[in-house]
């Protein structure tokens, strides 16, 4: 509470502090401006230019030449600009002035200036704040609330603008054509956007949109953007000979249009924009009454100017006006047209005239130029009679000439009627001399009128009368048949005309005259066509005195052909045929007449094609065979089919898929072919023989005949014979190349096999031989008795080679891993004793087993699962005599049975049937069968031999076709009866060369 | 695809006059809903009206935008126009030349409905105050078309559903007055 009562007396105090405070520091300001001689700018007056945003700003006073110049925007105290500047000073009033350029349109914000002088480093107090209230200030009245209103800009520029929202309005956003912009709040209610570079606009301009939030309530404005304008060509000419018409392109495009912003027009300062505010239009022009001889155009829009001028004289600038009033006087064969001119100043004005006529009947177009003082008729000549003709004039001066004036109006006339053209006649005759005389059709301007008739008579010119009363035809009748014979009877001599005319309601014309005389045909030669057509020479004749008539037709076509001709002046010696008749693969004749004012006579005669084509038949061909020559013949193609000149015949055979040429017969004559010797290559069969015919054009399709060829038995036979010979040779020098290399032979498919050799200590006694079953494949060897009466011992081995020596052999798995790699060795495998393969075997089967030996390694053969048991005689007594093997040797199943054993054993040998021992799974098995190929011993030669058979004594490998000799084969094989002569022979010459 | 027909997919049957609205909206990238307050001032629309009232309403509300569409073209064409004439232009002619024949037949109806003592509508309070600002123009001239647009399809509407005894009758008239202009 004491605080609260001390209060008032401590703010007295303090405020009376304050204000002397105050007093003291403004009596030392101004003392101090009094020094520098500064003052406050007094008299702060603010003038806006609203259109151009500038704000003028005007003071009085200030002692200074430079002053503190700050703009704020008032509502929200940001300085808007705020620099030292230099104002313009009005003497008499002493008045500064300074203009300041908005980015903002000022009526967007209130805005606040104060100033203040300025000198170097000292500055006066700063002047009142003037402010220049804005749009957005509450005591506002406007209504606008965008700006700026209805901008015209240049392309490339940049405009700000500025929403101002109602009170309570909530501001949302600005677009500008469509697209939101950058928002820059300026006050309370007022938000700005700049929209840099602008583009060209479209003509209702671009539309600057204040969005509030309530999009109901939308306002904005609109800016024009363009460009200012750029005439080009401003030319100024005369029409009347003393006004000046002025013209000029309007150029690019302002996009700036309509009374407010359009481009305005001056020429020597007169408005011509009036006349030239169509957009559409880009040429303008400006009509001065009089000549000046100097003009200037001055362009202008709200985006500038530009100006062209343009120095002539009158008579340099002189363009006519289009003639008036065209009117003609037509004749047959021409017209008369004449005009008016609009000035009649161009009465002595010099000028040429250009005259367009058309032919309306085909559009021809006919220029012509006339020239003259005050031209105002031409005579129009070379027309056409009965033509109808449209024409238009223009003019220009013919000194100093500037241009051509405008067309005139287009007028029509028509040409009167005339006599026709003489028609263009001929005369075609049969054969038998009767015939017609032809004219060609008058065309719409040869008849000049519509044709009413013909008329054909026939004309004596020797006794100078008619031979008969003259024929009437309709005008679309083209010819009349005669017969000459008959006319002959009312002539007493031969030379006839027929006169030919054409009437229409101008006349008749002149006669064509046609001498009716037969021509004796002359012999034709041949012409190519070309794309120019036929071409045609010949010589000149001297009696041709009203030129050539070249005539062409069908050469096949037999009776009252249709002809066409062509008449050729005199002194004529060529011609290109061409016409729309020539079809393609049509013979034509053509033939060249001298035309004479006595007679016609053929000169010349020429056949060809238009386009030459593959004949349009086949040929009917038959082929036939005359030993070993094939004989083909056909018949000639129809003159009318071949559509072409022939050229000859192709000739194919064709074998299965092969299509091949034979014979190209060049010669279109030739109708037969002989394909000489054809048949000697084949024994038999069917062969198609193909005959095209063939023009410039290609070959036909062709037409095939088959032939058969029948078995050619000479040949045949003598094939055989030949073939006979050459075998007979041939055996003949193999046989005489192994004798001469007998030894050679020998050495290399029967060497000899060495003898076993047995060491000193190899043990003589005799044991059973008991070799225990073997799963392994085992070779059999039995020698014959007479071998076993050397050989002491028979060994069976494996197939394991010598390598196994030391280890032992029997091992299974060696014999059941190579049943396909079966080895065979017929030569000297080792010079040491042959031990037994069966390290696992008993003493006695080894003993047994040793007691035999050879020298021949026999491996090879296998069966599977089989098992050899060889047991030798117990008494021993193996020794001078055949073994028994059929009871020594056990079979298992299916397996080895050696070749010595005869599946019949002999009854000699006292032996059982196979049966007896080979128990019943061997029995079922049916056992080993050799698979050797080469049999040196065939089984039917050993069941000749009964158990002999195996006492051929080669150890056979069944995996061989090779034999095994051994020694003293010789001796054996001498016994045996080898059916084979081969290897009677070949054994024969082998034995032959051992030692 | 010229700017005119942007939208004319998207109607079912786009008369004319919406096809103006459409074009104008497109060409001046109006947003849809710019409309503040209606030009045409007719009596509210209510289920006691008979046919004859309803009738006067539609000839009256087709009248004021017959006038507000003369302004507008005119006004239009003195402050934006001189270009080049395109789809937009040629729109608004022939609305403008099909507006009168509405009118004619509303009006020949609304005879027929009154009988000999017609009461024409007046356009004498009709506000014709255009904007000053061009974009105050082009959104007056926007609402002008839409005014437009809504009572041409008002008055189809309501022509629709109309007895159609006053139909014929209105069709009679109309036909024999055609037949009298085109004598003269």
């Amino acid at each position: 509470m004491a605080r609260l009562s001390l209060t008032p007396t401590s703010k007295l105090i303090s405020s009376g502090f304050v204000w002397l405070l105050w007093i003291v520091l403004g009596f030392l300001t101004s003392h101090t401006h009094a020094d520098t001689g500064l003052t406050v700018p007094q008299r702060v007056m603010l003038s806006p230019n609203w259109d151009t945003q500038e704000l003028s700003i005007s003071w009085l006073g200030g002692g200074a030449t430079t002053f503190d110049l700050i703009i704020l925007r008032t509502e929200f105290n940001q300085t808007v600009f705020y620099e030292t500047v230099s104002p313009t000073v009005n003497k008499v009033s002493g008045l500064h002035q300074w203009t300041w350029t908005s980015v903002n349109p000022l009526e967007c914000t209130s805005l606040s200036v104060k100033i203040r002088s300025k000198d170097g480093q000292y500055t006066s107090e700063w002047s009142q704040t003037e402010t220049l209230q804005g749009n957005d200030h509450p005591n506002s009245e406007q209504s606008v609330k965008a700006f700026p209103q209805d901008k015209v800009l240049p392309v490339g520029a940049n405009i700000t603008f500025c929403c101002i929202m109602d009170e309570g309005m909530v501001f949302d956003k600005i677009k500008y054509d469509g697209n939101a912009t950058n928002v820059t709040r300026l006050s309370r209610r007022t938000y700005s956007t700049t929209v840099s570079n602008l583009v060209a606009s479209r003509q209702s301009g671009s539309n600057m949109l204040c969005l509030p939030e309530d999009k109901g309530k939308l306002y904005g404005a609109v800016v024009f953007v363009g460009y200012p304008p750029l005439p080009i060509d401003f030319k100024c000419e005369t029409y009347d000979l003393s006004s000046a018409v002025c013209q000029w392109g309007k150029g690019r495009d302002t996009h700036l249009h309509g009374s407010q912003r359009g481009t305005r027009y001056f020429v020597n300062n007169r408005d011509c924009s009036e006349v030239n505010q169509d957009v559409g239009q880009k040429e303008a022009t400006c009509t001065l009454d009089t000549w000046e001889g100097n003009w200037t155009l001055v362009a202008k829009n709200l985006l500038g100017q530009y100006s062209l001028t343009d120095t002539a004289e009158l008579s340099q600038r002189v363009c006519p006006v289009a003639p008036d009033r065209l009117s003609v006087v037509a004749d047959a064969w021409n017209a008369s047209l004449s005009w008016h001119w609009k000035y009649d100043s161009y009465s002595s004005l010099a000028l040429v005239c250009q005259v367009e006529i058309t032919a309306t009947e085909d559009g021809k177009l006919i220029k012509r130029v006339f020239s003259g003082v005050g031209l105002r008729s031409v005579f129009l000549s070379d027309l056409y009679p009965d033509e109808r003709y449209s024409v238009k004039v223009r003019c220009g001066a013919q000194q100093n000439f500037w241009k051509w004036g405008k067309w005139s109006e287009l007028s029509s006339f028509k040409t009167n009627i005339y006599v026709p053209d003489t028609p263009d006649a001929w005369i075609w005759l049969n054969t038998d001399n009767t015939g017609k005389v032809v004219w060609k059709p008058l065309t719409r301007r040869q008849s000049h009128g519509k044709l009413t008739q013909y008329e054909v008579f026939l004309w004596s010119p020797e006794e100078n009368r008619a031979l008969a009363p003259a024929v009437t035809l309709p005008p679309n009748t083209w010819s009349m048949p005669v017969n000459l014979t008959e006319i002959a009877f009312f002539s007493n001599n031969g030379n006839i005309v027929a006169n030919v005319t054409a009437r229409n309601d101008a006349g008749s014309s002149p006669p064509a005259r046609v001498h009716l005389t037969s021509v004796e045909p002359l012999a034709a030669s041949r012409i190519v066509n070309t794309d120019q057509g036929f071409p045609l020479f010949w010589e000149n004749n001297a009696n041709a005195t009203c030129g050539y008539v070249v005539e062409w037709l069908d050469a096949f076509c037999p009776q009252d052909c249709p002809v066409e001709w062509i008449k050729l002046p005199a002194g004529t010696t060529n011609v290109s045929i061409q016409s729309d008749m020539f079809q393609p693969g049509v013979r034509y004749n053509l033939s060249l007449y001298s035309c004479s004012s006595d007679t016609r006579e053929l000169l010349k005669r020429w056949q060809g094609y238009a386009q030459e084509l593959v004949p349009s038949v086949a040929l009917t061909l038959s082929a036939s065979q005359q030993n070993a020559d094939i004989l083909l013949t056909w018949k000639e193609i129809p003159l009318v089919n071949r559509r072409g000149f022939l050229l000859g015949y192709n000739i194919y055979n064709s074998t299965g898929y092969q299509f091949k040429l034979l014979e190209n017969v060049s010669d279109p004559e030739t109708m037969s072919y002989t394909a000489k010797d054809f048949a000697k290559g084949f024994t038999k069969g069917t062969f198609k023989f193909t005959v095209k015919a063939y023009t410039a054009a290609g070959e036909n399709t062709g037409t095939t005949a088959t032939v058969t060829i029948e078995p050619y038995a000479d040949w045949l036979i003598l094939e055989i014979l030949t073939s006979l010979g050459l075998v007979t040779l041939l055996l003949a020098i193999v046989t005489f190349t192994c004798y001469k290399k007998r030894k050679w032979v020998k050495k290399a498919f029967y060497p000899d096999i060495p003898e076993p050799k047995l060491p000193s200590d190899w043990p003589r006694t005799r044991g059973p031989l008991d070799v225990k079953p073997s799963p392994h494949s085992m070779v059999c060897v039995v020698e014959t008795p007479e071998y076993d009466c050397i050989k002491e011992m028979l060994v069976a081995i494996p197939e394991e080679d010598e390598d196994d020596e030391g280890q032992g052999i029997g091992d299974e798995s060696v014999d059941t891993d190579e049943p396909t790699s079966l080895r065979y060795y017929n030569q000297v495998v080792d010079e040491r004793p042959i031990r037994p393969r069966f390290p696992d075997s008993s003493a006695s089967s080894i003993s047994s087993m040793s007691s035999a030996h050879t020298d021949v390694t026999y491996t090879g053969i296998q069966t599977s699962g089989s098992s050899l048991v060889l047991q030798l005689d117990p008494q021993g007594s193996s020794e001078c005599h055949q073994p028994q093997l059929d009871q020594s040797v056990s079979y298992g199943g299916g397996g080895y049975r050696p070749q010595m054993q005869p599946r019949a054993p002999s009854d000699d040998m006292g032996l059982p049937s196979p049966e007896s021992f080979l128990e019943p799974q061997a029995a079922c098995s049916g056992g080993y069968k050799p698979q050797g190929s080469w049999h040196f011993d065939s089984p039917v030669d050993a069941a000749e031999m009964g158990s002999l058979a195996p006492s051929l004594g080669s150890p056979t490998s069944v995996a061989s076709t090779q034999f095994l000799l051994p020694d003293g084969e010789e001796n054996t094989g001498e016994k045996r009866q080898l059916s084979s002569s081969a290897a009677s022979w070949l054994t024969n010459l082998l034995s032959s060369t051992k030692p | 695809m010229s700017l005119c027909f942007w939208h004319a997919p998207l109607l079912h049957q786009p008369s004319v006059d919406y096809l103006l609205f459409l074009c104008l909206r497109k060409k001046e990238n109006f947003t849809e809903d710019v409309t503040d307050r209606r030009l045409v001032s007719v009596p509210p629309p209510s289920s006691q009206l008979d046919t004859r009232d309803k009738l006067w309403r539609i000839h009256s509300a087709l009248l004021q935008c017959q006038k507000l569409l003369e302004k507008a073209v005119a006004k239009e064409e003195e402050e934006l126009g001189g270009g080049k004439k395109g789809e937009y232009e040629n729109k608004r002619k022939l609305v403008k030349e099909r507006l009168p024949l509405l009118l004619l037949s509303t009006g020949e109806l609304l005879k027929a409905a009154e009988g000999t003592t017609s009461l024409t509508p007046s356009v004498e309070g009709l506000e014709l105050n255009v904007p000053t600002g061009l974009l105050d123009l082009k959104l007056w001239v926007y609402r002008v078309y839409k005014e437009v647009n809504y009572w041409s399809k008002t008055a189809a509407n309501t022509l629709k559903d109309l007895p159609s005894v006053i139909v014929k009758e209105g069709a009679r008239t109309t036909r024999a007055r055609n037949r009298r202009s085109t004598r003269r």
